[in-house]
């Protein structure tokens, strides 16, 4: 599984990616409450060149990650729920199909205050 | 204590090569409200694409105001929300999530708002009610919001000291007027959530 390695368990923080999702062992995915609605995921180069050969909506899922997508969005392609996509979505990932991007918070919860520094400069362009 | 990388590292901004691209960052902010008051038309006005909608499943006990029935009963509830998305810089993609106001509802609200930026919430001065809910929502759960007055015909010339009164603001909190439909009226709205979010971060 290819996880954004910027993410790590941490004491109390709101979001803990547990520590399988950094081992070489790929049996296990992410937990489904470790995958925010936000969290982002790309294809990789294996996902491409395997997207042919898998079952449509896979396919679908892949494809539509060349560019980064949500949780929410591959639920709105695909008109499934959420939960759903959030399955197919730490399937690919195991496989090494899909990367996940997921949000970096510190350990009150909240997003790190560079972060915040960055969408401020980010709006205040627009 | 600050976020650390994987390797142990001290996370911080000077990380990034220059000109490298950085890693990929989703953040969220979540748009609450009552019935109607204006979130979809928010999210629409700041989406760089089409509004989507997604939907998820929830178990709850139904609370009974809704039901005929006195005794609890275990249901599951199909919420759709509608969310949008704006691209910030190379790495950072901010979601907007439209969350429906009605209170059986909040039950769905603990695993939205983790990890939020913070929140706006839309109201309508007409139906001040529908919003009450949401700004104790908020303020109990320490999540930074703001509340914008969508402005309707018919609500402007307020003074905001008696709205803040009446909607028994808390201190601190800030209050904005938007028109939803509104570009720059809505990200004017989101600059003083960060704003605010940022003064309160540590
Ligand atoms: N005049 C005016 N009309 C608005 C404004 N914002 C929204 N509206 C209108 O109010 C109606 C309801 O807006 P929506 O964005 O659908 O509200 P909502 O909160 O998403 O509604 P629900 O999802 O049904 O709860 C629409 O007809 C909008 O065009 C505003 O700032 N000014
Ligand atoms: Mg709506």
């Amino acid at each position: 599984m290819t996880v954004d390695r910027r993410q790590r368990p941490q004491a109390d923080g709101g979001r803990v990616v547990p520590n399988y999702a950094f081992t070489a062992g790929r049996t296990r995915s992410l937990a489904g409450a470790d995958m925010p609605i936000e969290a982002l995921v790309t294809a990789t180069e294996l996902g491409l060149a395997k997207a042919p050969g898998m079952a449509p909506e896979m396919r679908a899922i892949v494809e539509a990650s060349t560019e980064p997508q949500s949780l929410a969005e591959i639920g709105a392609l695909l008109g499934v729920p959420v939960g759903v996509a959030r399955v197919l979505v730490s399937d690919l990932a195991a496989e090494d199909h899909l990367a996940v991007h997921l949000p970096l918070v510190g350990t009150d919860g909240r997003p790190r205050r560079e972060l915040l520094e960055r969408l401020l400069d980010g709006l205040r362009a627009r | 204590m600050d976020s650390v990388h994987a390797d142990g590292r001290a996370a911080t901004a000077t990380d990034v090569a220059p000109g490298a691209r950085r890693d990929l960052l989703p953040l969220k902010i979540l748009v609450a409200g009552g019935f109607g008051v204006g979130k979809t038309t928010l999210v629409a006005a700041l989406s760089e694409v089409p509004p989507l909608s997604t939907e998820q499943q929830m178990t709850s006990l139904s609370d009974g105001v809704d039901d005929t029935s006195v005794v609890p009963e275990k249901t599951t509830t199909t919420v759709a929300m509608d969310f949008g998305r704006v691209t910030i810089d190379d790495s950072l993609v901010l979601y907007l999530f439209g969350t429906p106001g009605q209170s059986r509802f909040w039950f769905m609200w603990d695993e939205l708002a983790r990890g939020a930026v913070g929140a706006v919430v839309l109201v309508d001065l007409r139906r001040i009610d529908d919003c009450f809910a949401a700004i104790d929502y908020f303020e109990n759960r320490g999540l930074p919001f703001v509340v914008a007055l969508n402005e309707f015909p018919g609500t402007d010339g307020v003074d905001d000291e008696l709205v803040r009164d009446a909607l028994a603001v808390p201190p601190g909190c800030p209050l904005v007027h938007v028109d939803a439909r509104d570009d720059d009226s809505c990200t004017r709205a989101l600059i003083v959530l960060v704003e605010h979010a940022l003064a309160r971060s540590v």
